[in-house]
């Protein structure tokens, strides 16, 4: 796999003509699905009445909770959603009604003409009204190691600190959307921008009361989705389909840019206290913390997302006596959801912001105390007990503090602030260590079909969704690879519930590791038929010296024997001998991570496959009177273990990381105390552009690490690198810090934005 | 106004195209020229992302006969064009750019090359910016590179790809189809006929005056219609607010307001000149204007959004405002009866509100030429340094002593009021210090008597409060030498 390969959809992005589900050409009957939703954060819905709506001209139906042929009832994991609201009013955005017509402007109409009868309560907005009042979404979860409280009791030093971190809009470039369309006998197709097609089956089977195997759906992209069309995009094709049955025609439901914004879920606010207790030296002997997150008004994936808080509470450090509590409290917002990191992010910065608390307590180099806590290979347990193998956080950081230069760069850096007053520079070393696997066990498995057919062709399906991250062109590698043929030759197209059943969200940076796996145990099937057949072919009668799969070389469109080179057949004759032959040329791949098991009740096991290393230094400049502020370098050093694809690889590290660093300074979403989100559109909620990003810019894979046990020894790398951006967040507070040489920690939280940061240091010169 | 025109003509991509409002026409005169390319089956490659020109994901590029014959390609966003803008341009979508034998022009082989996509929903919006840029520039620097992608949004990618596909791209520029095709194309467009227009559907009337004379005489007639010119910001209320206006003046047809005049006094500036040809032609003359102008919208509003819009639409926010106070900039508008010329400080009178009568226009804004003894300088603070809003604007006149003493000092703040204002007690206090940096962190208190900022979703009142008083600082610092 040496010769690069480009995205296998590059040239139809390029050219406009890659599909999404709004650039289907549906049938010229298609309706215009369009919601009518809340403008009360907290209430009841006591009557409406839909009789002038209905009356106007193009309007094909509208539909209340009552028009709901089967089960109201929308949540992922728990069943605290609706589909519409039959009673109680959770947040502004909530689906009330749901509008077919013939145009926009028609169903635009018609919703203006809906008349409700609403009672008003009151809404429960900020995490700490939620904590005040008791909301709680499920009981708080403990995971611990040793005895940290009294452990406290014997460190030199104890530092108790909060730390917070603000909601975060996903902002794929496409808006949720799904088409759906009718067919006969009560069957349904729906062309959804899901991030889990048969989650989405499954919902609209629910809503519909109608089986699973008699609704099909089908992705081919996504325009982006980071975990935002994970469980939300359910709701939108459960929409299209209640109006596309009710109507029995096609309806199409495509949210517009806010409408989007406030009626789905972000990443969890979370507010964090924590408690560190550490040596002279900085080595750190014990850690509480304790997990807040704003869930917003249901679970949807709320208790796993802090799971993987939990588990990522302590990062790349070994930490003997730890104790961890997250709870998620419920709210009047939108249900909080996915998005890439899934709570680490917000785990892994309570442990790097107690880190660079003890640094400036200490008097010490923060990356000086991350590097002594790193674990090691007799330090190699986590808190939840699983060992940390094939650890590269040793190898990454002498190679990275060599390649940025680091020691003497932050020499540089605090030399520049000594002589400048109102410009202030800051730089930082941070580590990620990420584990790889869903934490809930059983999902951790995926399908793939392969069919050949007789003209050498090969067509993959698999259960994974394409959103950008390069998943099919790595299946496609993976198969080519397998079956020795030139990419071209393998063609991947749409994800389907009726090809690939029971699949698994494409989440949790899994997907090619899954799906990679499941097709290359479809072609390692066909492979062992060719195996047999050639057995015949070449007429090696003798048993012992039957060819064995490990034996053939498939390349170059050819498969010969590894040791009797004149045994050489072409790909495509021996594809027809084996269709002449009556042998199967389809098979069906499955695959489930080993050796996964996680207990809840003791929260201890192995929920991961294998961790993700890496480490990234950035330096920032910041202008002390307006906020405005500029990275001018980044390093990053990342493990892919043998990356599949290396360009796709480091396209999502920089990705990944802009998308942390608009995490950390520039997004920021506020409410009204009636509920009403403040920044609904790209006018005030801002995602980085391209004057953000680092001056110079050093993205390198650690070479020569390949992972036991996965895929062409490769390791997933969608959500691990977003981590690294909190190298640019601890880079600004150094530099704010500067300004009081050091001797005092900035009180500053994610988001950083200028005004936020203005203030902190009008705080500390005050 | 005589009206003979009820259709409009371009030429998408090679072929030239009518629409005509006649009883048959489902479209209104509002459409988008997004919402248009969305309704037809084969042109599903430029995507709607916002639908608020905040995004550029809707990037399309129109072309039109400049000034030295040859043709100008502008990329701009779809979501805020009307359709009866295009009148007479060329219409160029992602779909045109590579050849009918599929090959790729050289802008998309190079985002292929460089792993430029990812998702690729935001990609046809970025190659079309940099068409536009393969176009018109033959040295780009890495610095036209990033303006030229301001107004791009992707989620994927962190953009260096991009940055890296662009400068691949542009490395040799050589003669495209375009190119091949310009004088064909050229010919094309000169046989679409100019003149009034209006187009008229059951709901709404679309005037498009092709002289200031025929455009007052519709004010005059309907004065409460809706004026547009490069429409960034009315387009919302079609796009956005989903509202019907029942009728519109677009005044970007009359050449007459898109001239830019040099005199003695300074300069006088169409009200129709677009924000991208003043930062092109102003910029040395006029270096804070030069500056504000760098960080307005982006390349693709610039482009659009002309100088009336902005000084029309007198938003406390409008980034232009205050500074055009500070060069004591002058609005002449015009009714059919009189011409009158007010100072903009004048002019604005309040919360969206100007001192323009039913009858009249804005026709052009007068700026002095910089008086050399007095120094003007802006600021403007926003979360994202590009295509934001101001949180806070500030612009300053100011005449300092040989020895650094301020005799005279005229400060504006924009985002700290409902109208960009003047911070009086601050200057008041400021007259007769000296031009230091303790004074200005002296002044900062004053600014609390000035103003009383208010707390939306760009920022707190302390923090608009915060930065303002920094603005003073940042003043000083800017022009301490």
């Amino acid at each position: 796999m040496s010769a690069k390969v480009f995205h296998e959809s590059s040239e139809l992005h390029v050219t406009g003509k890659a599909i999404y589900v709004d650039d289907i050409n549906s049938p010229s009957n298609t309706l215009f699905g369009y919601v009518v939703t809340s403008k009360i954060a907290h209430g009841k819905l006591c009557s409406f009445d839909l009789s002038n709506a209905q009356k106007v001209a193009g309007v094909a139906a509208i539909l209340s909770w009552k028009d709901i042929p089967g089960h109201n009832q929308m949540g992922a994991i728990a069943d605290d959603e609706t589909v519409l609201v039959q009673n109680e009013i959770l947040f502004i955005g909530q689906a009330l009604f749901l509008i077919a017509a013939t145009t926009e402007q028609a169903a635009l109409q018609a919703a203006s003409l809906i008349k409700t009868e609403v009672e008003t309560l009151e809404p429960v907005i900020t995490l700490s009204d939620s904590i005040q009042k008791g909301w709680k979404l499920n009981e708080t979860v403990v995971m611990q190691r040793g005895n940290a409280l009294n452990a406290f009791k014997t460190c030199a030093h104890v530092i108790e600190a909060s730390a917070e971190s603000g909601a975060q809009e996903h902002w794929y470039l496409e808006t949720q959307a799904a088409l759906a369309i009718p067919g006969e006998n009560r069957e349904i197709k729906v062309f959804s921008s899901t991030q889990h097609p048969s989650e989405t089956q499954s919902k609209i089977a629910e809503v519909l009361s109608i089986g699973k195997n008699q609704v099909t759906v089908e992705t081919r992209r996504l325009g982006g989705a980071f975990g935002g069309k994970e469980t939300q995009a359910n709701m939108v094709a459960a929409w299209a389909a209640l109006l596309a049955n009710s109507t029995q025609k096609p309806v199409k439901i495509r949210l517009f840019r806010d409408d989007d914004q406030r009626m789905t879920g972000k990443r969890h606010p979370f507010l964090t206290h924590y408690k560190v207790g550490f040596n002279a030296e900085g080595k750190i002997l014990a850690y509480q913390v304790s997990f807040n997150a704003n869930a917003g008004y249901s679970s949807d994936l709320s208790m796993a997302i802090l799971a993987r808080a939990r588990t990522h509470a302590e990062n790349a450090y070994y930490i003997p006596d730890i104790l961890i509590e997250s709870t998620a409290w419920r709210t009047n917002l939108p249900s909080n959801t996915a998005f890439r990191g899934f709570g680490a992010p917000q785990g892994i910065y309570a442990i790097e912001d107690a880190i660079e608390r003890i640094a400036v307590f200490l008097k010490k180099d923060a990356a000086e105390i991350r590097h002594l806590n790193f674990y090691t290979k007799t330090q190699n347990t986590t808190p939840y007990g699983e060992l940390v193998e094939n650890n590269h956080l040793e190898t990454i950081w002498e190679k990275l503090v060599k390649s940025s230069n680091y020691y003497n760069r932050k020499e540089a850096v605090d030399s520049f602030n000594k002589v400048h007053t109102y410009e202030k520079r800051g730089i930082a070393f941070t580590p990620v260590k990420f584990g790889i696997s869903f934490n809930t066990p059983h999902l951790n498995q995926a399908g793939a079909l392969v069919n050949i057919y007789t003209d050498g062709t090969v067509l993959v399906n698999q259960g994974g969704i394409e959103m950008g991250q390069g998943l099919y062109t790595k299946i496609q590698q993976i198969v080519a690879f397998e079956l020795g043929l030139p990419i071209e030759k393998v063609l991947v197209n749409a994800t389907i519930t009726s090809t690939i059943p029971n699949t698994s969200a494409t989440a949790a940076s899994s997907g090619t590791d899954l799906n990679g796996m499941a097709a290359k145990n479809a072609t390692d099937q066909i492979k062992e038929r060719i195996a047999a057949f050639l057995n015949k072919h070449w007429k090696i009668s003798d048993t012992k010296n039957s060819i064995q799969i490990s034996e053939l070389v498939f390349s170059n469109e050819k498969i010969t024997h590894s040791k009797k080179t004149e045994l050489t057949i072409s790909f495509t004759e021996v594809i027809n001998l084996l269709y002449t032959n009556r042998i199967s040329l389809s098979a069906q791949g499955y695959y489930s991570t080993p050796n996964l098991y996680f207990n809840k009740e003791t929260q201890q096991g192995r929920p991961f496959h294998y961790y993700v290393f890496g480490m990234a230094v950035s330096e920032v400049e910041l202008d002390l009177l307006t906020g405005r502020h500029k990275i001018l370098r980044t390093d990053i050093l990342h493990d892919s273990g043998n990356s599949i694809n290396p360009n796709i690889d480091i396209g999502q590290i920089e990705g990944a990381f802009m998308q942390g660093v608009g995490w950390c300074t520039t997004e920021e979403i506020k409410w009204d105390v009636k509920g009403n989100m403040l920044n609904h559109s790209p006018d005030t909620y801002k995602i980085p552009g391209i004057r953000d990003i680092p001056q110079q810019f050093n993205v390198n894979l650690l070479e020569n690490a390949p992972n036991p046990n996965t895929i062409h020894q490769s390791k997933a790398t969608g959500e691990p690198p977003f981590i690294h951006a909190l190298s640019v967040l601890f880079a600004l507070k150094y530099a704010i810090a500067s300004i009081k040489n050091h001797s005092i920690y900035p009180d500053l939280d994610i988001p950083a934005t200028n005004e936020k940061m203005v203030l902190c240091i009008q705080k500390l010169k005050d | 106004m005589s009206i003979t025109r009820n259709y409009i003509e371009f030429l998408f991509g090679t072929k030239l195209e009518r629409i005509t409002w006649d009883s048959q026409q489902t479209l209104v005169p509002t459409t988008t020229v997004l919402q248009y390319l969305r309704g037809l089956s084969n042109f599903k490659g430029t995507k709607e992302g916002c639908a608020e020109g905040d995004c550029g994901a809707c990037t399309v590029v129109l072309a039109v006969i400049g000034k030295n014959g040859k043709l100008e390609y502008k990329a701009v966003n779809s979501c805020l064009v009307f359709l009866p803008q295009i009148h007479g341009m060329q219409l160029l979508t992602i779909e045109h750019l590579s050849d009918k034998n599929s090959v790729l022009h050289p802008v998309q082989k190079a985002m292929v090359e460089m792993d430029a996509s990812q998702c690729g929903f935001c990609t046809p919006g970025f190659v079309m910016s940099l068409f536009a840029l393969y176009k018109s520039c033959s040295q780009p620097t890495d610095e036209t590179i990033l303006d030229t992608f301001a107004g791009n949004l992707c989620r994927c990618t962190g953009y260096q790809s991009i940055i890296k596909a662009a400068r691949h791209a542009l490395d040799e520029i050589t003669p495209d189809s375009f190119k091949l095709n310009e004088k064909a194309t050229i010919q094309l467009l000169q046989t679409i006929e100019k003149g009034n227009a209006c187009f008229a559907t059951a709901n709404q009337a679309y005037y498009v005056p092709e002289t200031l004379a025929s455009a007052l005489s519709v004010k005059n007639t309907f004065p409460k219609i809706q004026l547009i010119s490069g429409a960034t910001d009315i387009a919302l209320k079609v796009t956005k607010k989903k509202e019907t206006l029942p009728a519109i003046l677009d005044l970007s047809g009359i050449e007459a307001l898109k001239t830019v005049h040099e005199t003695h006094q300074g300069y006088d500036i169409g009200s129709g000149v677009s924000l991208q040809t003043i930062k092109i032609e102003l910029s040395t003359e006029y270096p804070a204007l030069g500056k504000v102008l760098s960080v307005f919208g982006s390349k693709q509003i610039r482009q659009v959004a002309t100088l009336g819009g902005n000084v029309g639409s007198a938003s406390p926010i409008g980034d232009l405002i205050p500074l055009l106070m500070a060069y004591r900039a002058v609005v002449i508008v015009k009714s059919l009866a009189q011409e009158r010329s007010i100072p903009i400080f004048e002019f604005i009178k309040g919360y969206h509100q100007i001192d323009l009568s039913e009858d009249e226009l804005i026709v052009s804004i007068h700026i002095p030429k910089p008086n050399p003894n007095r120094i003007i300088d802006s600021e403007k603070i926003s979360k994202r340094t590009d295509l934001d809003i101001s949180t806070v604007s500030a612009a300053m006149e100011i005449e300092l002593t040989s020895d650094k003493i301020i005799t005279s000092i005229h400060l504006y703040f924009g985002g700290m009021a409902a109208v960009a204002a003047r911070a009086i007690k601050t200057c008041e206090f400021l007259t007769g210090k000296k031009w230091e940096a303790a004074t200005l962190e002296a002044a900062g208190s004053y600014l609390e008597k000035d103003f009383a900022p208010i707390s939306d979703a760009r920022a707190k009142a302390e923090g608009r409060m915060a930065l303002a008083k920094n603005l003073l600082i940042k003043f000083w610092q800017n022009n301490s030498e």
